[in-house]
């Protein structure tokens, strides 16, 4: 099937006006740094490989594990600790055919304090999953500390058959310290297409001092938020309709609802949403490796593969 | 019959009432999209009631308006800036941003239902182009939508109304139409519901005002307690609306 939408019509592109702004912007940059990841399948193994990568400080991934299921695990590792102000990081990774991939973080993301000057720390990540293919993106929770400005931008492409786990945590900030929606704002964009037609479109911007997060409409009494997006592009909508109540049981059987709530949907094709608000991070965590489990046992008939990490 | 736009501003004030009116015949009240569920978990409570539904009118009423601004835009000067591509595209993409399947099969369904009412008033060009577009065969995984806000949009500018005017009913309406929801679904008599609406005017006006300068590409919503609850209407087991 042909892409629906050109680039170029896309609402997605940036104006004229918006780019000369951000180059205006550029020289006062801290660090603008990228990590390119390529991955392939390679026959004679039966496993995926990293096969590619260009790699700038602070981002680093120090080598590519086998899981015992033919897929390939690597650690994200930002050395600098977190993002400040200013800061651009640019993240790509491109599946390449029937290659199976793990990307996780080594620890949380954590978004410094920025300085009343300084631009949002931002992070771009595009991604390209190609025919087969599948991408379990599972990284650690974001935390903005107090007075961090944040922007996000992540656009992922999935060809024919290809699949995709993708979760992300958004963290109050520091609850250890009593440090709770402290952070100034965070905005998170993300666009996943399916053979060129959008099939989720997330649109976020909180910022606590304007629009108060604990409002019922936002967030209520519950602190943490998180999106799962479980994608195989190919199955029939029944199917995924299946899914949805499948992992609707499985979520029942998660946090009592004082504690979590679970929400579970199709998207347009190809997918199911599942957003988690919760009190607790490890209630968040803890349930969305439950419904992975449970997706990835119907969607591919294996067993989801935790990554292994030291913490 | 081609249809003209209206002659007088009193015209144009009145067809304008009409169209934002809860009573078209459109379906709007048998969706609640999520408040059902809200309610029925304890979620949402009369005394929440007023902030709850700012909070909507500042996440997703602005998503909407800005949406419904952008359909109008699509549609003035007498259709000349109409484009079907960029039309179906900007429905998909509002689609897309809908977590909860309800909530897009409840918007898609007011949306092309509010078209085709407006088209049996009138020959309205643009919005039998916009119609037939959507009537046409499309892949069964990729159907081609009308959202609810861009068709109101599109047809505020097919008839020449005013944009602020356009954008401030859509938002009322919408408001409207949730209230009405929470009058069937909690205990919120006449006066109170009318009290609440009365005081969300100022905060769809100044939502209205925001969105005159958003890009689409800003467009942002953040009501995951609302979204919750429409992802999870389809489990209820007792419902008196579709989402």
């Amino acid at each position: 099937m042909g892409h629906a939408f050109s680039s170029a019509d896309s609402m997605l592109i940036l104006d004229e006006t918006t780019k000369q702004t951000h180059s205006a912007t550029h020289a006062a940059t801290r660090i603008n740094a990228s990590l390119n990841l390529n991955f392939e399948y390679d026959a004679a193994t039966g496993t995926a490989v990293l096969k590619a990568s260009s790699q700038e400080p602070p981002l680093k991934v120090v080598r590519a594990f086998i899981v015992e299921d033919g897929s390939v695990l690597v650690h994200v590792h930002n050395v600098s600790g977190g993002l400040l102000g200013g800061d651009q990081l640019a993240m790509s990774l491109e599946i390449g055919e029937s290659a199976h991939v793990q990307v996780t973080t080594t620890g949380a993301t954590r978004i410094y304090r920025s300085r009343a000057d300084a631009d949002p720390a931002t992070q771009r990540i595009d991604v390209r999953v190609a025919q087969n293919a599948c991408l379990e993106y599972l990284p650690d929770p974001l935390i903005p500390f107090a007075g961090s400005r944040f922007t996000q931008r992540t656009t992922i492409h999935l060809d024919a058959g290809a699949g995709l786990f993708w979760w992300e945590v958004l963290a109050p900030g520091r609850e250890a310290r009593g440090e709770l929606f402290a952070y100034d704002a965070v905005e998170m964009k993300t666009d996943i297409f399916a053979l060129g037609s959008p099939i989720a479109i997330e649109r976020v911007r909180v910022e606590p001092r304007l629009y108060p997060v604990a409002s019922p409409a936002r967030l209520g009494k519950y602190r943490y938020w998180a999106t799962f997006y479980i994608c195989r592009v190919g199955p029939e909508p029944g199917e995924w309709l299946a899914l949805e109540q499948h992992l609707r049981d499985v979520a029942r059987e998660l946090s009592p609802a004082a504690d979590a709530l679970w929400g579970i949907s199709t998207l347009p094709a190809h997918g199911i949403i599942c957003r988690c608000l919760a009190v607790c991070g490890r209630d968040a965590l803890a349930g969305l490796h439950k419904l992975w489990r449970a997706a990835k046992f119907t969607l591919y008939g294996t067993e989801a593969i935790p990554p292994r990490k030291v913490n | 019959m081609r249809a003209s736009p209206p002659a007088s501003p009193a015209l144009a004030y009145l067809q304008l009432l009409h169209l934002a009116d809860s009573a078209l015949p459109i379906g709007a009240l048998a969706h609640s999209f999520g408040l059902e569920t809200l309610v029925s978990r304890g979620l949402l409570k009369v005394s929440d009631l007023e902030n709850f539904l700012r909070g909507c009118v500042e996440e997703s009423g602005m998503a909407e308006a800005t949406f419904c601004r952008e359909a109008f835009h699509l549609a003035s000067n007498r259709g000349k800036n109409f484009s079907v591509e960029r039309w179906r595209h900007r429905n998909a993409s509002l689609s897309a941003m809908k977590p909860a399947r309800e909530t897009r099969s409840g918007s898609a369904a007011l949306g092309r239902n509010f078209l085709m009412a407006v088209s049996a008033l009138g020959d309205f060009p643009v919005i039998r182009s916009a119609l037939e577009d959507a009537n046409q065969p499309s892949n069964h995984q990729h159907p081609r939508v009308i959202e609810h806000s861009p068709a109101f949009g599109l047809v505020g500018g097919a008839l020449e109304f005013g944009e602020e005017s356009v954008v401030v009913a859509y938002l009322h309406q919408s408001v409207a139409s949730l209230v009405s929801a929470c009058q069937r679904l909690l205990p919120l008599g006449q006066t109170a519901a009318t009290q609440i609406l009365w005081n969300l005017k100022p905060s769809i006006i100044e939502t209205a005002k925001r969105s005159l300068a958003a890009h689409l590409d800003d467009v942002c919503c953040f009501n995951p307690l609302l979204d919750w609850g429409a992802m999870e209407h389809p489990a209820l087991g007792t419902r008196l609306f579709i989402s």
